[in-house]
């Protein structure tokens, strides 16, 4: 004879990852960057453009900047600067992802000082500044973008966050992972190269009366 | 190149700082008194600098007019849909225990009339482990 007892028991437990969401609910985070984060897409997306230099890519590169701003969003201090901090991950990510020879050799930061004592360290003519007035005046937007796409990532990018998003150098550093002083020579480089091509664009279109006979 | 002038502060310092003054990166007040009163008695130092911040606005607003791009309506959607997604999937469990357990009494009763009593019990725990958070999100 044979006598059960109980009928067969079975439950099923669910675990979550532990402190993920102790904290906040997924939802909640959820809520908390569609709110934050989101306003910047158009600004990151401008600024991946400077760094993929093609539409696609820097579609990718935002949607996977803003994928791994969302699985770190706890990292993120709340009260600091939100912006900075996806531009940070927006570099991060294009050099892990995106740069296609990551072993390519880097622009030496070295030449600064020689040419910024070379360059500066004397007073222009009054003939030079009108000409270069002249050229900034006339130029269409194309050559600009065009000029900003000529010139090396290392130095694209300092201008980018400089003279665009109006970063000071320490932000800048951040922003890159660079020294403040790395970020001052290529600031000033870019700069510099950036200028000598729109004089060159204006040269050879014949707008830049001033060049002419130089 | 210098002015002629005998400066407190040389024309050459001056003009090596200079795009640091344009910049506002000077965070020294003395050095940023010394560039300003200097500024004050040297004009063609200050005309350079004039001049210098001149093309570096007009630099920043050429630079800002054409580096305006808007993102496509469609990168906005894939970002929502991505947001979404990753949310439900941090919401997810990611490991399932299952555990069954059964026990059995047995009575039995011999020829002699006395009474056996057996009883087994059986646990079986199986867990299925889900991706690990993070890990293998699709990001596109």
């Amino acid at each position: 004879m044979t006598v059960t007892l109980w009928p067969m028991a079975s439950e099923i437990e669910v675990k979550t990852p532990a402190g993920l969401l102790a904290k906040e609910s997924a939802v909640d985070r959820a809520n908390r960057f569609t709110n934050d984060a989101m306003q910047y897409t158009n600004q990151l997306y401008a600024a991946a453009l400077r760094y993929t230099k093609n539409a696609h890519d820097a579609q990718d590169l935002v949607q996977d900047t803003y994928a791994k701003a969302f699985t770190s969003f706890h990292q993120f201090e709340p009260g600091t600067n939100l912006k900075a901090w996806l531009y940070r991950i927006l570099t991060t990510t294009f050099i892990n992802n995106y740069r296609k020879d990551q072993r390519r050799p880097q622009i030496s930061d070295g030449e600064l000082e020689d040419w910024q004592l070379a360059e500066s360290a004397s007073h222009t003519s009054d003939q030079g500044k009108s000409a270069e007035d002249e050229v900034l005046e006339n130029m269409p937007d194309g050559d600009v973008k065009n000029a900003l796409e000529e010139i090396p990532e290392e130095f694209r990018l300092a201008v980018y966050y400089a003279d665009v998003e109006g970063y000071s150098y320490k932000e800048i550093a951040e922003i890159l992972g660079i020294p403040s002083g790395t970020v001052m020579s290529r600031l000033h480089r870019g700069r510099k190269l950036l200028r000598e091509l729109l004089v060159a664009y204006a040269k050879d279109r014949g707008y830049a009366k001033g060049f002419g006979e130089s | 190149m210098s002015c002629g002038q005998h400066h407190e502060t040389s024309c050459q310092d001056v003009l090596n700082a200079m795009i640091f003054f344009i910049d506002r990166e000077i965070s020294d007040s003395n050095q940023l008194m010394a560039l300003e009163v200097h500024f004050q008695q040297c004009s063609p130092c200050l005309q350079e600098m004039e001049h210098e911040r001149k093309v570096i606005n007009q630099m920043k607003k050429l630079l800002a007019d054409s580096c305006n791009e808007t993102a496509p309506e469609e990168l906005h959607a894939r970002i929502a849909a991505q947001t979404a997604l990753l949310a439900a999937q941090m919401s997810a469990p990611t490991q399932f225990v299952t555990e069954y357990r059964q026990s059995q009494t047995t009575v039995i009763t011999d020829e002699n009339g006395s009474v056996v009593i057996e009883e087994t019990h059986i646990q079986i725990q199986s867990t299925n482990e889900f991706g690990e958070f993070g890990k293998d999100f699709p990001l596109s």
